[in-house]
């Protein structure tokens, strides 16, 4: 006779005094002062609470959360490559599927959830987070955004803004802007070509319930879910670690960053700005963005504009034009 | 009641790590092990078997699956062929040194380029580093009985550790042979549920992998080798139990077929040695004096079992269906670990190697009378001719 | 067959065991130059130090009447001075301190 198997329904928080107290996500771990993937780690950790398994895909959130031979996770964790995180997520959410069903496991079925980094979702991990997806799992995966591959020492990612100078995309006479590229859109890699996918949804370290909430919704959800979640890098941004919250919000604030969620098919904002401010006030704050010239600046608020102006993503307030300089 | 039944290896690896109620499959399809899948999607479809079937994307997919549902404790089951056992290197190492028993069927196919359908042990032999068990079978009969040993073996406290199930692909994998299908009950009481302390539980939480530090490395990878060492010790203890539970007695590393008064041997592994077989009996009628040693593991090396076997004889023909490209024999690699076994004798046989059914090419019986002609020449002469022979382009 | 000396034992298959409240084998507190300085008089509990804390290392108290902070793994990014509503917060130099700087016995 087969076990049900029954999944936790975790409560919304409705405000920062509600946060929860216990932290599963500890005090003592290798990553830089200010790193804005901890704060989100230690937020979703909160959030998930005790019945979970974390998987790490190689990654900041991997190398320097355990070094060495210790990590600061309070419930159990396993490091996945950086390419599989996806599918060490699946046959995790499978097994549990069966030692439950099979009356060997006892509980809810635990929270599975796997933590990538942006080049361990949507570059190098992206067969494996797409398959996940398709397949159905119950299972959370979350793209930590800092833009690059950072613990490695700062590459270029498929996230990386244009414009963004890294050790693969220095500034030089050939190449002036340093960085060609636009970057790909995580969540729209999800949205829509995944049929088992009900719910998808971006958030920042800026704004904690709101990330945390959309940690449990996701959760919540008896199906594969997706969350992008901003994660500013005072290292590989180059910026002041104090500054690591207010780049975040000025990120949300300029339209660089876009808060939402797709959920059955529709859009909703959240922390939407009532007028957004030029993105270079964003973009001065950093030291990767040092090299730009007016032109490059100007690309980007375009780049941005026509972002905001994308189908399912109807902008309500009027955007401010192009300016002729920084 | 154990039953007798006509089928392919394919079929009955299916029918094994059914009888071992596997609990996640992870499937992608390559010829030519497909059919392996074929058969347990359709058991699970039908309800004769309760485990998750995931469709993996890739092989590196399903042993990162394997991975995964391993390291939560469930007991798990993949298996690939040719390129996609090379495409899913990445995460052998990975599965072993996190001493997690996961067990992959590999019917063998040659690498590319180009493709290559046909059998050879390349691609298996290519992963012999990574720290699994790993070893052949001969016929369908003895791939489904190396399955339920290699369970066993693997998922053993005392080991921990993945294993590769290999068999010849389609000599071994799509022609039928006889096999005994044991019942339930006899399975049962070979193979005892997985146990795993080291497994992902929310209600004793571990952290599995952290970084490490290069000082810290060489003691871990010391406990795999510890580890590994340890196998043969269960092997033997697992064949005596095969042994009086399912009335198949085999040799757990080598089995010596007409050896004790031979001059000299066939060293071979896989579909091949039952060709050899053959051949040895024909060439004993005619008096040759020739016997064979067919390697069962490859991991771990059974090294004292080889030069026992081979001691015996003056002469030996090592057949490799594998390529080690400037090795240092220019042949394959199966030679390398053999003369490394028979290194500290006080007195050595003549070895020299012949490749054989490379790329799938069938091997014939005359083939083996070629081998025995010239290890016979080689025990006259006091030498051999030649390191390397490719059977089938040799001058005379 | 082998020796392996006490400071090369490594857990098996390189498992640990998980940390309970904090990890004692990763103390940071001495990476910092500057601390956070709390005037309880300005705060308010707006709580954004609790949130935005990268090392949970300002908590709400028991009887929830004050944030506490945690000197022995507090790194001094100051993003809680940074982000401080009241302006309760402010930074200070480490070595002002008579405990100032956590020591630890030997490297990492």
């Amino acid at each position: 006779m087969a076990t049900a198997v029954q999944t936790q329904e975790l409560s919304p928080i409705r405000r920062i005094r509600d946060i929860p107290k216990e932290e599963y996500y500890v005090p003592g771990h290798r990553t830089c002062a200010g790193c804005g993937p901890a704060l989100q780690y230690k937020l979703v950790a909160k959030a998930a609470g005790p019945n979970t398994i974390f998987i790490g895909p190689t990654g900041c959130m991997y190398v320097a959360n355990s070094s060495y031979l210790c990590t600061p996770y309070a419930v159990p964790w396993i490091h996945a490559q950086i390419t599989n995180g996806g599918a060490v997520a699946s046959g995790i959410e499978a097994a549990y599927q069966v030692l439950i069903r099979k009356g060997k496991w006892e509980g809810k079925l635990p929270n599975v959830i796997c933590m990538a980094g942006d080049g361990g979702s949507i570059d190098i991990g992206l067969q494996a987070m797409s398959a996940m997806m398709y397949r159905g799992h119950d299972a959370l995966f979350i793209c930590y955004d800092n833009e690059a591959y950072a613990n490695t020492g700062i590459q270029t990612s498929p996230t990386t803004p244009y414009g963004g100078n890294t050790t693969f995309t220095p500034p030089g006479e050939m190449i002036p802007e340093g960085k060609k590229t636009f970057p790909k859109d995580p969540p729209q890699l999800v949205i829509g070509g995944h049929p088992a996918v009900k719910y998808v949804a971006t958030a920042s370290i800026a704004y904690p319930v709101d990330l945390m909430n959309k940690v449990r919704k996701g959760l919540n959800y008896k199906a594969p879910s997706f969350l992008h979640i901003h994660a500013p890098c005072p290292k590989g941004w180059k910026f002041p670690e104090d500054k690591t919250v207010e780049i975040a919000k000025l990120a949300v604030q300029t339209g660089m960053f876009v808060i939402y969620e797709w959920e059955n098919g529709e859009y909703k904002y959240q922390h939407k700005p009532k007028e957004y401010k030029p993105v270079a006030e964003y973009m001065k704050l950093m030291g990767r963005f040092a090299h730009l010239k007016p032109e490059h600046i100007q690309k980007m608020q375009a780049f941005i504009d026509a972002r905001l102006k994308a189908p399912g993503m109807p902008v309500e307030i009027p955007i401010p034009p192009p300016r002729a300089e920084a | 009641m154990p039953k007798e039944a006509m089928i392919s290896g394919c079929a009955a690896s299916a029918q094994a790590a059914k009888l071992a109620k596997v609990e996640v499959i992870c499937s992608y399809p390559i010829r030519p092990y497909t059919a392996v899948m074929m058969e347990l999607s359709k058991m699970v479809a039908n309800g004769e078997l309760d485990a998750e079937f995931i469709h993996g994307e890739g092989e590196q997919a399903q042993l990162s699956v394997m991975y995964g549902a391993s390291a939560a404790g469930a007991r798990t089951f993949t298996g690939s062929s040719g390129v996609g056992v090379t495409y899913a290197y990445e995460v052998y190492s990975p599965i072993a040194g996190a001493r997690l028993p996961v067990q992959m069927m590999i019917a063998d196919r040659t690498l590319d380029p180009p493709g290559d359908f046909g059998s050879e042990h390349t691609d298996a032999f290519c992963a012999r580093d990574m720290g699994w068990i790993m070893g052949w079978a001969e016929d369908p009969q003895e791939a489904f009985d190396n399955h339920l040993i290699n369970y066993r073996v693997g998922e053993d406290p005392r080991i921990y550790l993945p294993q590769f199930v290999c068999q010849d692909g389609y000599f071994v994998s799509h022609i039928p042979g006889k096999v005994v299908l044991p019942d339930q009950k006899q399975v049962d009481e070979f193979l005892p549920p997985l146990k795993m302390d080291h497994r992902l539980d929310p209600k004793k939480p571990i952290s599995h992998g952290p970084q490490i530090r290069p000082d810290q490395g060489d003691a871990l990878e010391l406990a795999r080798a510890m580890a590994m060492s340890e196998v043969p010790k269960v092997v033997m203890e697992a064949i005596d139990d095969f042994g009086r539970i399912f009335g198949r007695k085999y040799s757990p590393f080598v089995e010596e077929y007409m050896l004790d008064d031979a001059d000299m041997a066939i060293f071979i592994m896989g579909a091949h040695a039952g060709t050899a077989r053959t051949a040895i009996q024909k060439m004993r009628k005619q008096g040759v004096k020739i016997g064979m040693a067919k390697l069962r593991f490859v991991r771990p090396w059974p090294t004292e079992a080889v030069a026992a076997a081979l001691s015996k004889v003056k002469a030996v023909g090592v057949v490799e269906t594998q390529t080690s490209y400037g090795g240092a024999t220019q042949g394959g690699g199966l030679m390398f670990e053999v003369c490394t076994s028979l290194y500290d004798l006080p007195k050595r046989p003549l070895v020299t190697s012949f490749m054989a059914g490379l790329g799938g090419e069938v091997v014939k019986i005359e083939e083996f009378e070629y081998i025995a002609k010239h290890l016979a020449k080689a025990i006259k002469d006091g030498k051999v001719c030649k390191r390397v022979h490719w059977l089938g382009f040799e001058p005379e | 067959m082998y020796l392996i000396p006490e400071h090369k034992r490594v857990p098996f298959a390189g498992c640990t065991p998980a940390p309970v409240k904090e990890q004692r084998m990763m103390i940071t507190g001495n990476w910092r130059t500057y601390r956070p300085v709390i005037d309880r008089e300005e705060c308010n509990l707006c709580m954004n130090c609790v949130a935005y804390c990268p090392d949970a290392c300002w908590q709400l108290s028991q009887d929830e009447q004050e944030v506490v902070w945690n000197s022995e793994y507090c790194k001094g990014c100051l993003i809680c001075v940074n982000e401080c509503t009241h302006g309760a917060l402010t930074k200070a130099h480490e070595l002002d301190f008579e405990d100032g700087v956590v020591r630890l016995e030997k490297p990492f």
